[in-house]
């Protein structure tokens, strides 16, 4: 019996990225957005905003739900604080969920998704084929949002392609 | 020494090859020589004869580590061509060309040099243009060289990918003196030779140090086997330069890293001669036993462990199913690592060392075996007349600190770029 | 091989870009530039150097490993790294 997975892209959500300035901790940025904010590869959020850790001093900010204004939102929150860039154009971010979706990883990255150490709210920022990926786990079903650049991302879906059919799903 | 010659053969065929004699002595230390050559590879070996042979100079051992052939000569791709680009090289690479066209009746020995010919591709029309340029230095130098075009490759090597979308096949440059030798025969050819003429080889003897006079001069070296003196003391040890050097108090323009190679099961005859891919970083020849032998990048980190990683094995692979996927289906038997000393030009150096008495043969990054005989001959020179030889004077000690640097590459002092 | 970087974690060493020594240090004046430019102490055993994590946090990390074992000891970010 193939194993489950569905791959579909987020066209509903915004991105930007968020770089520390000098001296300046996740702590105060944390509290400048009303939520804790931690400085390593894990993801953070509060409602719809989600910060996950691409590095230190420097997150990829996901949006739920489409959101012309969240970069503005954040640089004027931020001001003095962190510097700020629109990525909702930059990345493509592909939703892979079902059982199928942490084999497929496997195949991909040399990153231990075993649930015993890569499980809900755990994040990487990797490479799968040469392609830099920034992985995160949604929720244990499992599901699993990849987020790559946007002239990457029909490389990465080929790539995906091809692993999934040796893998007969 | 046993000279081999058709009928000792033939004789030694009927009384079924039961009666060979070793064909090189196994020597213990002198207390002393006019020369020592640390290092019992292909390049010491090679000096070691040239310097009895040209120079007339008998009183002279070989040390070595472990067994002669047993590093890098025995750990390479065997392939030997003379198509350099600069000034510095090229001469130097058709002396050794020329050397090798000879070997086999200068030694009497079968190193099977095989002119099977190299194949450069080129995939853009600025790659052209660099082999166009890179083929008119060779045919200065008298080395030969074909620019083919699309055409002209495929009828060579039908089976390459022609119509990759990101790497198309344009063309190649094509190196006909080029080939492979058996690097093992290399090796225990210049061992019978140098000890038939009364070197000294020196197996399983570790250098330790070296014996200096009151005015710091080399006068010998220290070793697992004793001390042995020698006016002069030559080092041929790729992949190990620095750490002798260290004991003589040198610091050396050298980084260590592996480069690894890798060969298939045998199979019929697929490979016309010797094939580079030039936008990856892919060469393959076939063995006379039928392997396909390729290569590619070196690791890319300091290392003195004689074994690759797994990236690069994946990034060769890659490179070799992007110009010849035909060769997915063969099954890789052996992969091996050899221990290289990559220089900050990439080029090498043979000259004397600002330590009296101490002359390096060193620096010869992932090229060492196809200069065996030039390397030799021309280290041979230096030790014997205290001058370098014409087509090695550009491989001087001191270039770095005076700005004439080789970078056939154009990567400048980042060593694992070359 | 696989690097500990201090803030990804385990990684392959794929994912970095390898400089080398991270012993030699910039002269103030131009003598000692030679030396510091091509000379090497090559050595056999611990040796700090820089990686970059470019597959991963993007930092600059200082490794210390053995280069014959490849066995890593330390590894930290640079900018955190006393010179």
């Amino acid at each position: 019996m193939p194993e489950h997975l569905t791959i579909q892209e987020r066209d509903d959500i915004a991105l930007a990225s968020v770089m520390a300035r000098k001296s300046m901790s996740a702590a105060k940025i944390g509290t400048a957005l009303g939520m804790s904010l931690l400085d390593r590869p894990a993801a953070c959020g509060s409602g719809a905003v989600t910060f996950i850790g691409t590095g230190p001093g420097t997150w990829l900010a996901f949006h739920d739900g489409t959101a012309p204004d969240f970069a503005a939102d954040l640089t004027h929150r931020l001001a003095g604080l962190a510097s700020v860039s629109d990525q909702s154009s930059g990345y493509v971010v592909l939703r892979l969920a079902g059982e199928g979706a942490r084999k497929l990883l496997q195949r991909g990255a040399a990153i231990d998704f075993h649930s015993a150490s890569f499980s809900s709210g755990s994040v990487a920022t990797t490479v799968i084929a040469h392609i830099g990926v920034v992985i995160r786990q949604v929720d244990d079903g499992p599901t699993y949002d990849l987020a790559t650049f946007r002239s990457f991302a029909g490389s990465l879906r080929e790539w995906i392609d091809h692993a999934a059919a040796a893998l007969a799903f | 020494m046993t000279r081999f010659s058709i009928f000792n053969l033939a004789t030694h065929a009927l009384k079924g090859h039961r009666d060979w004699r070793p064909t090189w002595r196994d020597s213990a230390p002198a207390e002393g020589y006019d020369i020592v050559i640390v290092g019992g590879g292909g390049h010491g070996l090679a000096t070691a004869y040239y310097l009895a042979k040209v120079h007339g100079i008998r009183r002279v051992a070989v040390v070595e580590r472990g067994w002669i052939g047993g590093g890098n000569a025995g750990r390479n791709t065997t392939i030997i061509r003379s198509n350099y680009g600069l000034p510095g090289n090229e001469p130097f690479y058709e002396f050794s060309m020329k050397l090798w066209e000879g070997l086999e009746q200068d030694l009497n020995y079968n190193v099977m040099v095989s002119q099977r010919g190299i194949l450069n591709l080129y995939h853009s029309d600025a790659q052209r243009d660099a082999f166009a340029r890179r083929g008119n230095a060779m045919l200065l130098h008298g080395a030969g060289a074909e620019l083919l075009d699309r055409d002209a490759v495929r009828k060579m090597a039908p089976f390459l990918n022609f119509d990759s979308a990101r790497f198309p096949i344009m063309g190649g440059l094509l190196h006909r003196r080029g080939g492979t030798a058996r690097h093992d025969a290399v090796v225990w050819g210049y061992a019978r030779g140098a000890s038939d003429f009364g070197v000294d080889i020196i197996q399983n003897c570790e250098v330790k140090g070296f014996l200096r006079d009151a005015s710091g001069a080399v006068t010998g070296v220290e070793t697992t086997r004793g001390a042995i003196r020698a006016n002069k003391v030559g080092l041929s040890v790729a992949g190990h330069s620095s750490a002798v050097a260290a004991m003589a108090g040198l610091r050396l323009p050298i980084e260590s890293h592996v480069l690894q190679a890798f060969v298939t099961e045998g199979l019929k005859p697929v490979i016309p001669g010797v094939i580079t891919f030039g936008a990856g970083h892919f060469y393959i020849s076939q063995s006379d036993k039928g392997g396909l032998v390729f290569g590619g990048d070196i690791d890319g980190y300091n290392t003195y462990a004689q074994r690759g990683n797994m990236p690069v094995v994946e990034d060769v692979c890659e490179g070799g199913m992007a110009i010849m996927p035909m060769i997915g289906r063969a099954r890789l038997l052996r992969s091996w690592g050899g221990v290289v000393d990559m220089s900050m030009d990439g080029s090498p150096i043979i000259d004397r060392t600002p330590v009296e008495g101490l002359y390096l043969n060193g620096g010869w990054c992932y090229g060492g075996f196809k200069a065996t005989p030039a390397a030799g001959r021309c280290f041979a020179h230096l030790l014997a007349t205290g001058a370098p030889h014409d087509t090695a004077a550009a491989y001087r000690f001191d270039r770095f600190e005076r700005g004439h640097l080789i970078d056939e590459k154009g990567a400048g002092a980042q060593p694992n770029l070359h | 091989m696989r690097i500990p970087c201090p803030y990804c974690g385990e990684r392959d060493s794929q994912e970095f870009v390898y400089r080398g020594d991270a012993s030699p240090r910039r002269p103030e004046g131009e003598d000692g530039f030679y030396d510091y430019v091509y000379l090497r102490d090559n050595v056999i055993g611990e040796m700090a150097e820089h990686w970059y994590h470019a597959q991963g946090c993007r930092n600059w990390i200082t490794v210390l490993r053995h280069t014959r074992t490849h066995r890593i000891a330390a590894a930290t970010l640079s900018r955190e790294t006393p010179a």
